[in-house]
């Protein structure tokens, strides 16, 4: 999802210079903190990155069903590999969108990294919200056949 | 196997078969007999240690003594193996007596052996033993595991000599640590941007001591002041660490309390400069006014104390209603070019001028330090406002420069880096100076001493490898694993760019 036309070099740099960023910010926090505070600092990029993904997967989703000439949101299960997906699109989404036009893609990614690794931020947010339709929408379950 | 150089060891060997070279006895090179070699070192000596141990014939087991005997117990070294043929082949001819004869003969020779190898292995390079992490081989008898692998580490990639003067053979390859206060000082421009940044992350600059900065450290320690300045050219690929041995040069003199001179880039000149004035000191020629300030600026910083001390001998008029007398202190100078940004340029033109001058009169020493030094003699991307480019020479400050690394004074040196990295119109792959330099900036440099700067040996890897590893640079676990480490160095081939770059994001 990071790549855009087959440019797998740029994607694949974008990403190095990420994970470069979120270590850098980690060590400076590191040594900025107290000797109490410096065991609980992670500071490994790939735990970082795959503890934030994984706490921005959605539980639960809405699919629209129709009945009755209407569309519905109806609250359904996913599979793994699509609250997977859905994770990493509202990360790249929220990252290209949603930011000043001068910031470039690795920092504003590390932040994004950073803030869902200890569950806040937008992306979060957004699964919340995902969760609280699907909680609002709780008596339209039936609709769904499968 | 790229540890010690094999050339020594066949001197050596040949001169032990010499006085010791019992007849047909020894000169047998017997190779590998596994148990009995590691009897005598203890088994943490690591495959280099028992190769060693296996070497000169001496060692030889009395009870296989073949004498065209090649012992191929899968040890790789081909010229070993060619080695022991002649070896034995020489043991042939000398001619001998009974087996029972030469039994106690090599047994003799065996213990003479080992003493000697003791001593020899002192004398081969300590990287190669603390490269296996192994404690010094004096003592023969087992060690502690834990007590080994905790402290070769930092007995590896660290040492406790900080300053550059002292700097020996046996530190290649150690980190030496530079104190923060003084790189503000010495260093305000002129570190390579992704070093500035990991001196930021770790709250600390370690500098590497390589061998061609030992080179330069060693000529400059013995400059004859009163002989014209000589050039000395740092070259070689990107990323082999040219802008950091020019540091480490700088490091070196600003601690001996030379005057510095260091421009930290000089294709920054040549390129995107948004203002261009025509000087008004030569029609011909153009300024370039924030460039200049900003190197006096720097200039001041790391020269303080020499700015008064030094006076200048020449009455110059910046214009109708400013001027300078003779007998007033650079500093003001500088001052006014720092100011009066317009005249910035022709302020630096002055400084190198009068610091030319004055340098063969013995006040201070002058160090010349420039990067990029091809930028001089190069194509420039700045254009006149009727399009038509404009070639380096116009340019007031390359002019300037360009006299100044001309070695028609004395007391002092000039150290130059070639680059490609920020060179205009010079192919990737070009290193060589002449290539980098063309004919006329070879020509105008050409009596100078070249020196190559290359990739990371094996132990100087290593030994980056643990100085990222204690700052726990390196977080991937891979990455803590013998494989990991071969799989950085087949990645990286050694080059320190790219390992830097590498070890980033790991």
């Amino acid at each position: 999802m990071m790549m855009k036309g087959g440019n797998k070099v740029l994607a694949r740099s974008l990403m190095t210079q990420t994970l470069e960023a979120v270590k850098r910010k980690q060590f400076k926090k590191f040594h900025a903190a107290s000797s109490e505070e410096q065991a609980t600092i992670e500071r490994n990029p790939y735990t970082i990155f795959h503890q934030a993904l994984k706490n921005c997967e959605p539980v639960i989703g809405l699919a629209p069903i129709l009945k009755g000439g209407r569309f519905y949101q109806v609250p359904v299960p996913l599979s793994d590999r699509r609250r997977r997906f859905l994770a990493m699109k509202w990360m790249i989404t929220e990252c290209r969108e949603k930011k000043h036009r001068r910031t470039l893609m690795p920092e504003k990614l590390s932040q994004e990294l950073l803030q869902a690794f200890h569950n806040q931020g937008p992306v979060v947010k957004r699964k919340h919200d995902m969760h609280k339709m699907a909680e609002a929408n709780r008596a339209l379950a039936h609709y769904r056949w499968w | 196997m790229t540890g010690a150089p094999r050339q020594p060891r066949a001197e050596e060997r040949r001169n032990d078969l010499g006085p010791k070279a019992s007849p047909g006895g020894s000169t047998h090179r017997v190779r590998g007999r596994g148990p009995a070699m590691r009897v005598q070192g203890s088994g943490e000596e690591g495959t280099a240690a028992t190769r060693l141990l296996r070497f000169p014939g001496s060692t030889a087991d009395p009870s296989r003594l073949s004498r065209g005997g090649r012992r191929g117990s899968g040890l790789a070294e081909t010229g070993e193996r060619r080695r022991e043929r002649r070896g034995a082949k020489a043991g042939e001819t000398k001619g001998s007596s009974g087996r029972p004869f030469h039994f106690f003969k090599s047994v003799g020779t065996m213990l003479k052996g080992v003493t000697r190898l003791v001593s020899r292995v002192h004398k081969l390079d300590p990287g190669h033993f603390l490269r296996l992490g192994t404690q010094a081989p004096q003592s023969l008898a087992a060690h502690l595991d834990n007590q080994v692998s905790f402290e070769s580490p930092r007995a590896i990639s660290c040492t406790s000599e900080n300053d550059p003067a002292k700097h020996e053979e046996k530190h290649e390859g150690q980190h030496y640590n530079l104190p923060l206060q003084d790189m503000k000082t010495i260093f305000p421009h002129g570190l390579p941007p992704r070093y500035a940044m990991q001196m930021k992350t770790f709250n600390e600059a370690c500098l590497m001591v390589r061998k061609p900065a030992l080179e330069l450290l060693h000529y400059l320690k013995n400059t004859n002041f009163a002989h014209p300045a000589v050039r000395y050219v740092l070259y070689g690929e990107k990323g082999t660490g040219k802008t950091l041995s020019l540091c480490h040069i700088i490091h070196f003199c600003a601690k001996q309390d030379w005057l510095i001179l260091h421009i930290p880039d000089a294709h920054l000149w040549v390129k995107d400069c948004r203002d261009l004035l025509q000087s008004s000191y030569n029609k011909q020629r153009f300024d370039q006014p924030l460039e200049a300030s900003v190197w006096l600026k720097n200039f001041k910083t790391t020269n303080e104390r020499f700015l008064n001390q030094i006076k200048i001998q020449e009455k110059y008029v910046w214009n109708k209603r400013e001027s300078i007398e003779k007998g007033s202190s650079l500093g003001e100078v500088v001052e006014q070019g720092i100011t009066r940004v317009r005249n910035a340029t022709d302020a630096v033109g002055i400084v190198l001028k009068e610091l030319k001058r004055q340098s063969s009169l013995g006040i201070f020493h002058l160090l010349v330090a420039v990067d990029g030094v091809n930028a001089l003699w190069g194509r420039t991307t700045l254009k006149r406002e009727d399009k038509s480019p404009i070639a380096a020479e116009e340019l007031a400050l390359i002019h300037n420069l360009r006299k100044m690394v001309k070695n028609d004074w004395n007391g002092g040196a000039i150290v130059m880096t070639l680059s490609q990295t920020g060179s205009l119109f010079k192919p990737r792959k070009a290193y060589l100076p002449q290539e980098l330099l063309g004919k006329e900036g070879f020509d105008a440099l050409d009596p100078f001493i070249p020196i190559l700067v290359g990739n990371y040996n094996p132990k100087e890897f290593e030994s980056c490898i643990q100085y990222y590893l204690e700052n726990s640079w390196l977080q991937h676990e891979k990455a803590h694993t013998e494989e990991g480490k071969k799989e950085l160095l087949f990645l990286s081939n050694g080059n320190p760019g790219q390992l830097e770059r590498l070890c980033a994001y790991l």
